[in-house]
């Protein structure tokens, strides 16, 4: 089991968290910044719009009312940010001397972004993100198979419906209005929690945070998110999406519990055993014994409201969809039946901590120390739940992984997804009806 | 105590980087095995160095290095492939085969827990494989399969197209991944006679970092020595073949152009020959590229991106290589812009030499992007082991790495000028553009001539 990060964590009167994490092996410094806003908390009409100003934020703000990375990379820094469903996050990872100027820099965005705010901005980060959305989804083969999958296992007005860089006409049609309300209601101390990890003293980065934030008021309660139930039974189950791809691949969903909920720790055991690592069932299955795929993947991908379990494959040359699909089932229902052996567990075990242990070795950036950090206080309210977190894997037992199986990956509760060459709607699963272009 | 926001907060100067001490021997199989003094207790990273990679693809077998090295996972003397897997899963650890144009480069990183286990696991993958014919057809078709899909993703048709372009007929020339009728070509007597010439002990660097202590790393050390057995010395062919890196090619087909219908945005290359890697100007070449195109600030970036809005992202490098690796512009522009946006690339490129050379305040900002952040590169074992490996492949001093920032602060306006000056050639500029037909007629506007067609099939077939 991964060790604990050790931690000290204080909230300002205005209702930020601020946690630091002291490691003095390596002369820099982690910032990072998380806002608990992502396009769940958007409106039909109105997507895309948490990604849209995650943008805004690297444009200036009142003080510094130019670029956002020069100051920042001059003095040796790196920088992000990425926005999900659930949250936005930022993070800069400076040598120990620019610790200072990242937090000056951070809290003047989120203090005094809205009169530095030009029409301009605006318009240009909007074909930015555009241009981002052909890039990474339209042009990219399989790109919108994510968003398609989605928007089959959840209803039009569910916040987990519409992907996250949004449909481009809502993109097109946000306003300076829309951005204004939007940083009012979400972009405040109350709703962020700011992790600073690496080679600083504690009592300086808490000084320091506090000289930098407390004098930005906080902000008012969260309008609540509205989650209706998923996938009511009137919707189709399987779907095709023609795209300029060169073999076809099938996409299993289920929409399965949130992270942390109830067997997400077994759901993400059972994705290791199916399809982790090339002694795995499924890599044996499809690509070894039978040779109809040419990849295959598995994961649980956990989300607050609810998580998504997803199988991934692609067809060899020559070889149907309907193969590669009752291959799966068929793994799948057996580990239903008997779960994982105990070898495959522990292995299954031990990959997953090596892999945490592999992204904890950072202090910053996705994934890194402070970012688990955010992760864990932001969704369970405390920094302090790495030992809770992988006390769910060491508890789990074979039976556990089969019952969640069984429970969770059932198939009367699954959206299957094809996404075949153009002009090929029959290399599609069976029964397959078209798929609304995103 | 409120803070001042009339200005930005000065910076503090970097502590110093210190690159963790290699301890380095040559073992009794002649093995070279270096363990750097970089501690994570959960972790050990190890990484084999075999100092041949696609570049010593013979001419007709391009992808014979990348084949060998995917194999040899899948089943040894001793064991199966699902049971070098299952050995690989218990250990928690992830397998790294990496192969470049000059180097295959095997890691496992592992639970600290089992160091020795992931040592003799990673040892056995590289002197024993098995090349059991069934396995390599099964490889074969899915390595086919996946270069197949490949040809569908804009970005691997640009990048293959201009490496053609670029180097023609040089061991650079080509992607590791190779092409479809090369695969198909190879026997299993072309991929043991590759194994054999390349994997050979006495070439090989070996490099282990993280776990406990000294006592462990010589643990690991009589470990090496005991099972990797010095093999028959076999010569292996030169890195680069010893074909002349192709400087200035003719004016003729400087311009490919791929058509790719329905393509909503158009990917595009522009570059020539660059640098190798060992180069005395290197830290120059480096800001020199961090100011035209190297960092999110960039003048091409600025330019296309945040002035002109016609792209996500544009950005330029000097990879360095044991030969001549390419420079490179990237980006990938809406449609509609494609020839508006070379001319700004081409236009930067050239103008950076003489028109508007670099400046201090721009060297102000490029120089600390690659020093003041250098100590993140060497945070992981992962990183410590990579770094090390480099020093080995590109025969680097012992302070390369230690030494770089001040050899980069000490690049002034006159050192970066030189470099664009002798490193970026207008003349030599040899651009692709994979887009929608309809594009074609506006390229040449761009000023590299008549674009010259290209089939997506030339560079995957």
């Amino acid at each position: 089991m991964p060790a604990p990060i050790p931690h000290v964590k204080v909230t300002l009167d205005n209702g930020l968290d601020v946690i630091v994490h002291e490691d003095h092996n390596c002369p820099i410094v982690a910032v990072n910044l998380w806002y608990h806003v992502g396009s769940k908390n958007e409106r039909p009409g109105r997507t895309g719009f948490a990604h849209l100003f995650e943008h805004l934020m690297f444009e200036g703000s009142a003080h510094h009312d130019s670029g956002y990375f020069r100051p920042l990379q001059e003095a040796g820094g790196t920088l992000n940010g990425s926005t999900s469903a659930d949250r936005t996050n930022y993070w800069e990872v400076v040598p120990g001397g620019a610790l200072e100027r990242a937090l000056w820099m951070e809290s003047d965005r989120m203090g005094y972004l809205l009169p530095a705010l030009t029409r301009e901005k605006l318009d240009t980060q909007r074909d930015v993100v555009l241009n981002e959305r052909r890039q990474s989804y339209e042009n990219r083969p399989y790109g919108l198979a994510s968003m398609t999958l989605m928007a089959a296992h959840y209803p039009p007005d569910h916040p987990y419906h519409w992907p996250v860089i949004g449909w481009p006409a809502d993109v097109r049609a946000a306003t300076l209005d829309d951005v204004r309300a939007f940083f009012a209601t979400y972009y405040h101390p109350a709703n962020a929690s700011l992790a600073i990890a690496g080679d600083v003293d504690a009592d300086d980065a808490i000084r320091a945070a506090r000289a930098h934030f407390e004098e930005i008021p906080g902000g008012p309660p969260l309008p609540p998110v509205s989650a209706p139930p998923p996938g009511a039974g009137d919707r189709p189950s399987a779907l095709l999406l023609e795209d300029r791809v060169e073999s076809p691949r099938l996409y299993l969903g289920w929409v399965t519990p949130r992270l942390f909920g109830p067997r997400d720790a077994e759901l993400d055991l059972a994705a290791t055993v199916l399809a982790g690592g090339k002694s795995s069932r499924l890599y044996r299955a499809l690509l070894q014994d039978r040779r109809l795929a040419i990849d295959v993947t598995a994961h649980q991908y956990s989300a607050e409201i609810s998580g998504h379990f997803t199988v991934v494959a692609t067809a060899a040359p020559g070889r149907k969809l309907a193969e590669l699909e009752a291959v799966v089932s068929a793994e799948i229902a057996g580990l239903a039946a008997d779960g994982p052996t105990a070898a495959e567990l522990e292995r299954a075990r031990n990959l997953l901590e090596a892999d945490s242990a592999r992204q904890r070795q950072s202090v910053g950036g996705f994934g890194g120390r402070s970012d688990q950090l955010n992760l864990y206080n932001v969704y369970v309210g405390t920094p302090a739940y790495t030992e809770a977190d992988f006390a769910r894997y060491l508890q789990a037992t074979p039976e556990g992984v089969a019952a969640a199986v069984r429970a969770e990956l059932r198939p009367g509760s699954r959206v299957a997804l094809s996404v075949v060459p153009a002009g090929r709607a029959d290399a599609a699963l069976p029964g397959s009806t078209p798929a609304e272009t995103p | 105590m409120a803070v001042d926001r009339r200005r930005l907060p000065a910076v503090g100067l970097p502590a110093a980087l210190r690159f963790p001490a290699i301890e380095r021997e040559t073992l009794s199989n002649r093995v070279r095995f270096w363990t750097v003094d970089h501690r994570e207790a959960d972790l050990v990273s190890l990484v084999l160095l075999v100092p041949s990679g696609s570049a010593a693809d013979p001419p007709g077998y391009e992808g014979l290095a990348a084949f060998t090295a995917d194999l040899l996972d899948d089943g040894s003397r001793r064991r199966s492939g699902v049971d070098l897997h299952d050995e690989l899963g218990r250990i928690g650890g992830r397998l790294g085969t990496d192969v470049t144009s000059d180097a295959t480069v095997l890691s496992i990183t592992a639970l600290a827990r089992h160091a020795r286990a992931a040592l003799s696991l990673l040892v056995e993958l590289a002197t024993e494989p098995r090349f059991d014919p069934e396995e390599v057809e099964r490889v074969r078709a899915l390595r086919i399969s996946r270069i197949g899909q490949m040809r569908r993703v804009a970005a691997a048709v640009a990048e293959r197209a201009f490496l053609r372009s670029v180097y023609g007929t040089h061991p650079y020339g080509h992607m590791p991944a190779g092409t479809q009728t090369a695969l198909a070509r190879m026997s299993i007597d072309d991929i043991r006679s590759f194994h054999a010439a390349h994997y050979v002990p006495e070439r090989w660097t070996l490099i282990a970092a993280g776990g406990g202590d000294r006592a462990a790393d010589r643990e690991l050390a009589s470990l090496v020595a005991e099972v990797a057995a010095p093999a028959s010395p076999v010569r292996a062919a030169d890195a680069s073949g010893g074909i002349a890196v192709p400087r200035r090619l003719s004016a003729a087909g400087r311009l490919t152009f791929v058509p790719r219908p329905g393509a909503v945005q158009s990917e595009i290359r522009i570059g020539h020959v660059g640098i190798m890697r060992r180069v005395a100007d290197y830290p120059a070449v480096m800001v020199t590229n961090m100011v035209l195109g190297g960092q999110f600030v960039s003048r091409l970036n600025l330019n296309l991106r945040e002035a002109k809005g016609y792209t996500y992202g544009a950005r330029t490098t000097f990879e360095g290589r044991r030969d001549e690796g390419p420079f490179t512009l990237q980006t990938a522009v809406d449609a509609a812009v494609t020839a508006d946006a070379m001319r700004e690339a081409v236009r930067e490129i050239r103008e950076i030499r003489d028109v508007r050379p670099v400046t201090e305040d721009e060297l102000a900002v490029a120089r600390p992007v690659l020093t003041s952040g250098y100590a993140r590169n060497f945070e992981t074992v992962g990183q410590v082991t990579h770094a090390a490996a480099r020093l080995a492949l590109f025969e680097l001093p012992d302070d390369e790495y230690a030494t770089f920032v001040s050899r980069v602060a000490a690049v002034d306006a006159r050192a970066a000028s030189g470099a664009a000056s002798r490193r970026l050639d207008p003349e030599a500029l040899r651009a692709v553009v994979v887009g929608p037909p309809d594009v074609a007629s506006s390229l040449a506007a761009v000023g590299l001539g008549e674009p010259a067609e290209a089939t997506v099939d030339e560079f995957f077939r």
